[in-house]
């Protein structure tokens, strides 16, 4: 059974061809034409699809009705509207954004990104070059030895958070902040010592790293 | 909404009408104040000193003329009959009563009497020639000398003689005299009283009229919830009344006028709105066909369309997302929330989100920031849609390059510019993208409204853009071209 999407968009063209997109991709969607009856079908859904303009309701309001009905279900907006106030109303309650026209893989990957965020792991693990990440049991395999492999906590938080925003460069700032809790202070080499340390335990060569990508100047990435 | 009809300007009732009417009396003041203070000092003289100082009993005044003469004609009409000695005691008596009067007789037989007591020098009988020389020295001291002449007896014949009496108009009266001091003390008071009270008048009239301009002039600056001044309640109808009155008729002109505009800024951003969203909508679709199509088997000129197509599409999108961005900027509807905020982190957390898309591309991303935080003043939101555009234009029109650098360069005065360069064909050149004007164009505006300067240039071999604080009234866009 696929994970379930709640999609409410009113426009027929685009909702079909979304709705036929996401099937595609083997989740399971429920596509409302309008927000009316929106709070009833987001209650067995992992996610919501929320198209701004809408008729009757606006985006704004049932998503705001959404969230505070279910706080962590996460909400992806999609529209029509660029203006910077739009983003700022719809990103206090939407978890992402997205602007039409949008391509169809870009949406499937912030879906991916919003579900392993919210902790809707599949049961399958996830590959990653030589591992296997069990991420509902915390687990990490290696493939080739069969090994588990032991994190310390921090190690494991900050793997953890790399894997969540799967994808997704992460800045030094934001895995600090995002795994300490505290703002990240200027020059601080914790963060850069703890990734040395998971590199070795992780990567097949620590001095040319594939699990653990360094942007250079950017920050760090996970890429499935 | 009109507070009230507009108030009539009569004459009557206008400050200039008050003011002449205070000069009026200012005039008028010499001859009205005269007698009515001489009226005032009757009334307190009758009224409250009256009963305060024991008024001299006119009637009983023994040196009043009136009282005099009587009195004289009295005792001559009581003296009918008498012999010369008693009427010799009779005068001594009455000198003695009288003693500022001087008194003599004259018999039947002309012979002068006097009482003992007289200061007169007379001679001792009276001739006509006495008599007349008498009432000639009379009339020629009449206003100094006051005398009765009486006949004894009341006889109309000189039976028993005649009896003189006279004394100096000086001695007389002096008792009506008695409180001149005081008298004129209440008139010079009066008199000052009335002064004052034109002065007060006057001063009253003035102070009044600045208070009303003053609480016109605080109701023109204080500005309310609305940012317009709150309506005056006008109590009078003179020519400040009139003042406020037009002001009150700004003040709601201006509210409507306001009121009109918020109404059309609003009507044009639902349009600006729904112009996107039927813009955008008819291009989702297309795009979703796009998309559609390239899972089909098509000959390679097909895809290659197809290809062209879709970029075409992306470009149209990001027009249209700059057209309205823009409009909606300029209307002014944005406000900065600037602030110190660490510049590179933005860059740098700007630049994770389009790394993806510059990987895709082929790009190569030259990314070389200070570790160290660099604090400018800035709105963090602004500054990244300023950083999206720029980024945005290199992956649109300098795709030919495929390379992003993003520098932190210092200059000789150790400050710091945000460098974000490209290897593209420049921005002179034909890339076949249009539309980076109008995407610069938010860039320019965007960074003129935060404070920062921003350099451009551009050649043929690539452009770099150039971000650093604007010092001073350093312009905010520039546009070098180097040949």
């Amino acid at each position: 059974m696929g994970i379930h999407l709640l999609y409410i968009e009113d426009d027929a063209e685009i909702g079909n061809w979304v709705h036929e997109d996401l099937i595609g991709r083997g989740y399971e969607v429920t596509w409302l034409q309008s927000g009316e009856h929106a709070l009833e079908k987001a209650a067995g859904s992992r996610l919501v699809i929320l198209d701004v303009m809408l008729p009757g309701l606006d985006g704004f309001t049932v998503g705001q009705r959404i969230k505070k009905a279910y706080p962590d279900l996460p909400i992806l907006m999609l529209s029509a509207r660029t203006s910077i106030d739009d983003k700022l109303e719809g990103l206090q309650f939407a978890d992402d954004y997205l602007t039409k026209p949008f391509h169809p893989d870009e949406l499937a990957a912030r879906i991916e990104v919003l579900l392993r965020r919210s902790g809707s792991f599949s049961s399958e693990p996830l590959v990653l070059k030589h591992l296997l990440v069990y991420e509902r049991e915390n687990r990490i395999v290696n493939k080739e030895t069969d090994e588990e492999i032991l994190l310390t906590g921090k190690q494991f938080q900050i793997f953890t958070y790399l894997v969540r925003h799967l994808g997704q460069i992460l800045t030094k700032e934001q895995i600090y902040e995002g795994v300490w809790g505290d703002p990240y202070l200027d020059g601080d080499k914790t963060l850069m010592v703890h990734i040395r340390y998971l590199r070795e335990k992780l990567e097949r060569d620590p001095a040319s790293p594939e699990i653990i990508e360094t942007i250079r100047g950017v920050g760090y990435r996970v890429k499935a | 909404m009109r507070e009230g009809k507009r108030p009539k300007s009569r004459f009557r009732g206008t400050l200039l009408s008050r003011y002449l009417l205070i000069i009026v009396v200012a005039l008028l003041f010499i001859p009205v104040v005269f007698p009515v203070s001489l009226i005032g000092y009757q009334l307190v003289q009758g009224v409250v000193l009256g009963n305060l100082v024991p008024k001299p009993e006119e009637r009983n005044d023994p040196y009043r003329t009136n009282n005099l003469e009587s009195m004289w004609h009295r005792e001559a009409q009581k003296l009918k009959g008498k012999t010369p000695d008693q009427i010799d005691a009779k005068m001594n008596e009455l000198h003695a009563a009288y003693p500022k009067v001087d008194m003599f007789w004259v018999d039947a037989k002309s012979r002068v009497r006097q009482p003992g007591t007289s200061r007169l020098d007379l001679p001792p009988t009276w001739e006509a020639a006495d008599a007349v020389a008498y009432l000639k020295r009379y009339k020629e001291n009449t206003s100094q000398q006051f005398s009765v002449i009486a006949f004894i007896g009341d006889d109309k014949k000189l039976s028993q003689g005649f009896m003189v009496m006279q004394v100096a108009r000086s001695e007389l009266n002096t008792g009506g005299y008695e409180m001149s001091a005081q008298t004129s003390m209440i008139f010079f008071g009066i008199i000052m009283l009335m002064f004052l009270l034109f002065i007060a008048v006057s001063w009253m009239f003035f102070v009044n009229m600045r208070r009303r301009l003053l609480r016109l002039q605080s109701a023109m600056t204080v500005q309310h919830d609305s940012g317009l001044p709150e309506p005056i309640i006008i109590k009078k109808a003179d020519e400040i009344g009139q003042l406020e009155y037009a002001f009150n008729g700004m003040v709601y002109q201006l509210g409507s006028s306001l009121k009109r505009e918020r109404e059309e800024e609003e009507l044009r951003k639902r349009l600006i709105a729904n112009l996107s969203h039927d813009l955008r909508t008819p291009l989702t679709v297309v795009r979703s066909h796009v998309f559609s199509l390239q899972k089909e088997q098509l000959s390679d000129k097909g895809r290659e369309l197809l290809k062209l197509t879709e970029t075409k599409l992306g470009d149209l999108s990001g027009l249209i997302d700059n057209l309205l961005s823009y409009n909606l900027l300029t209307s002014g509807k944005y406000t900065l929330h600037p602030e110190s905020t660490d510049v590179l982190r933005i860059v740098r957390e700007s630049a994770a989100a389009w790394y993806p898309l510059w990987e895709k591309e082929g790009f190569e991303a030259d990314i070389e920031l200070p570790e160290n935080p660099l604090f400018w003043t800035l709105d963090a939101q602004w500054f990244r849609r300023i950083l999206d555009n720029l980024f945005q234009n290199v992956v649109r029109h300098a795709h030919s390059g495929r390379y992003i650098g993003i520098h932190a360069e210092r200059d000789a005065a150790g400050k710091y510019a945000i460098v974000i360069s490209d290897k593209g064909k420049g921005m002179q050149s034909a890339s076949g993208d249009k539309g980076a004007g109008i995407g610069l164009a938010i860039v320019g505006f965007l960074t003129r409204e935060m404070g920062l300067a921003m350099d451009i240039s551009s050649t043929g071999g690539g452009t770099s853009v150039l971000i650093y604080p604007a010092s001073g009234s350093e312009p905010g866009l520039k546009l070098k071209e180097r040949v």
